[in-house]
């Protein structure tokens, strides 16, 4: 009885350690996660210190937008595309039950889900995970391979020569990207619109441009550009601050993605909410 | 421990890593780097323990030890990219572990760093590696950086107009190496530090670095540190040799001193023997 109670006592002692455990796990990772975001932060406003000498940087700028935004069109062209006709599909599916005026206002659903919150959102996401990830990889590499110290030898600041030019690249290349997703998503709306619901495209396109107003789009371009500075600030980031040869820039290049997508969200949580505030609920007057 | 060295004497751990005492400045030496109980730890890790030396100006000094004795830590430390936690690091007058950010640019600006791994910009091709501090923080003219450029390649004897447009990744060890050191060089640098120069490299071509390295010093003039594994090329290279162990410089002299240094850290460093107060070291490490 005795030894019974005592192995009781002390599988509830292992469980409290083990809540303790997975608590600091998580409350080391919280933190973790702000700190650097502290860090990025720092490195964000010392790139933006460097913006004036953007025209020495010319060639390094022009070669990052080649990379981040000629090469994701396509996929995001595709996804985009792809993204719209679903949607076409499941919304109109829905309003059809309510009726056939209601399919109508398909084109301006999908519109304002486009410009207010997909078109950033994929942009973003392909731009992260094709662009990000390939920035904290080389920078990264360059980090092991001494090159960075290298360049801090010759009095060449890895942020002005790495650093800059790739978030401005980015934070010029992501509203581009976004128009481009914006536009296909609604082609591809429209296209299961005429297919499934003999939707014109006259009328799909009607009903997006009469719901819409400026607000929504460039709200969408807002995000965007947040996004890029978000994307090319915490990949840079974790890219020179890697250490430990092959494995640690595969490390840095996950932990570029992972933060990413936690941090894109964020900002996406808070720049809807502050948009609401500032132009009311929602961009257009529902 | 034979006893035909006398190491009788360094029985005693505390004297086995007792550092050298600093000599007297020779008559027409002038010290250009002063080391005063430099220290640093990383954590729990005391990496460097009381280092405490001079660096003449215009000699070649090796730095050699085993792995994990602190030889980068103390080579970052004269880079100017890791401040000791004690103790100075003093050039001339500047102290770099106070220096302001611009004091310290204006001294890496008197500074050529061969890194080991050559640490060429795998983007760019060999002309503008090599001209990349003039392009980039001098922006000098783009006839004057080629014809620099040209001139640096020639001293390190590489063929100038046959590499220049090529990737780092198309050149051998050997090429990459000195087109690391021609990229040094390229600014007139006052002191040359490099970071294991000849690992990796093949015997002919390490016997190319040591010549271009002792070459570099008896034309240009300047002061270098050498970290290195290689002791023939220590021995060959050096005006003096310091030796590194658990964070302390344990001996310190000319190639001829330490050849009949008796220390049986340094014995078994030279003889590389497997058994020794060096391989207790690392198992302790």
């Amino acid at each position: 009885m005795n030894t019974r109670r005592h192995t009781t006592r002390l599988d509830d002692q292992l469980e409290r350690l083990g809540a303790a455990a997975v608590m600091e796990g998580v409350g080391r990772g919280v933190m973790d996660r702000i700190a650097t975001a502290g860090r990025a932060l720092l490195l964000f406003i010392d790139a933006c210190s460097y913006l004036p000498q953007a025209r020495r940087s010319l060639t390094a700028i022009i070669r990052q937008l080649e990379i981040a935004g000629f090469g994701s069109i396509l996929v995001l062209a595709l996804i985009a595309g792809l993204t719209g006709m679903i949607m076409s599909f499941q919304i109109g599916n829905e309003l059809a039950k309510i009726g056939p005026d209601a399919t109508a206002n398909l084109g301006a659903i999908i519109g304002a889900t486009f410009c207010r919150e997909m078109g950033p959102l994929w942009a973003g996401v392909i731009v992260l995970a094709r662009v990000g990830a390939s920035m904290a990889a080389e920078l990264g590499t360059m980090a092991v391979n001494e090159e960075v110290d290298a360049l801090r030898m010759m009095n060449i600041s890895p942020v002005r020569y790495l650093v800059m030019p790739r978030i401005l690249a980015l934070v010029i290349a992501m509203p581009l990207l976004t128009t481009i997703a914006d536009w296909v998503g609604l082609l591809g709306g429209a296209m299961i619109a005429k297919a499934q619901f003999d939707i014109s495209l006259n009328t799909f396109m009607s009903s997006a441009q009469d719901f819409l107003k400026g607000a929504d789009f460039f709200s969408g371009l807002f995000k965007s550009v947040v996004f890029g500075a978000i994307i090319g600030t915490i990949a840079c980031d974790r890219g020179l601050n890697t250490t430990g040869g092959a494995e640690g820039v595969g490390r840095s290049t996950t932990d570029s993605v992972v933060l990413n997508v936690i941090f894109i969200l964020l900002a996406d949580f808070v720049l809807t909410a502050l948009i609401n505030q500032v132009v009311g609920s929602g961009a257009t007057n529902v | 421990m034979s006893s035909s060295h006398g190491t009788e004497v360094f029985l005693n751990r505390q004297t086995l890593e007792a550092p050298v005492t600093l000599a007297p400045v020779p008559e027409g030496k002038t010290t250009l780097i002063r080391l005063r109980e430099v220290s640093k730890h990383f954590g729990a890790r005391h990496i460097l323990r009381g280092i405490t030396f001079n660096i003449y100006k215009g000699e070649t000094l090796a730095i050699i030890g085993g792995s994990g004795s602190g030889k980068t830590t103390l080579l970052r430390h004269l880079m100017g990219m890791l401040r000791p936690d004690d103790g100075n690091v003093m050039i001339g007058d500047l102290d770099l572990g106070r220096a302001t950010p611009a004091q310290i640019d204006s001294y890496r600006a008197k500074l050529g760093v061969v890194f080991q791994s050559a640490a060429l910009l795998g983007s760019l091709n060999v002309y503008e590696n090599v001209g990349l501090p003039l392009i980039e923080v001098d922006q000098r003219p783009a006839d004057e950086v080629h014809e620099r450029v040209v001139a640096a390649l020639h001293r390190v004897y590489l063929p100038a107009s046959e590499i220049l447009l090529l990737k780092p990744a198309s050149l051998s060890g050997g090429m990459r190496k000195r087109v690391g050191i021609a990229r040094a060089i390229i600014g007139n640098p006052e002191i040359m530090l490099y970071d294991e120069p000849t690992t990796g490299l093949d015997p002919v071509t390490v016997n190319g670095v040591n010549e271009l390295t002792m070459e570099l010093q008896r034309t240009l003039g300047v002061t270098s540190v050498v970290i290195t594994h290689d002791l023939e090329a220590a021995f060959k290279i050096a005006d003096r040799i310091a030796m590194l162990y658990l964070g302390r410089i344990i001996a310190l002299g000319t190639p001829d001193e330490i050849r009949a240094n008796p220390h049986p850290v340094l014995r078994q460093m030279l003889t590389g023997s497997t058994t020794g107060p060096l391989t207790e070291a690392y198992r302790k490490a």
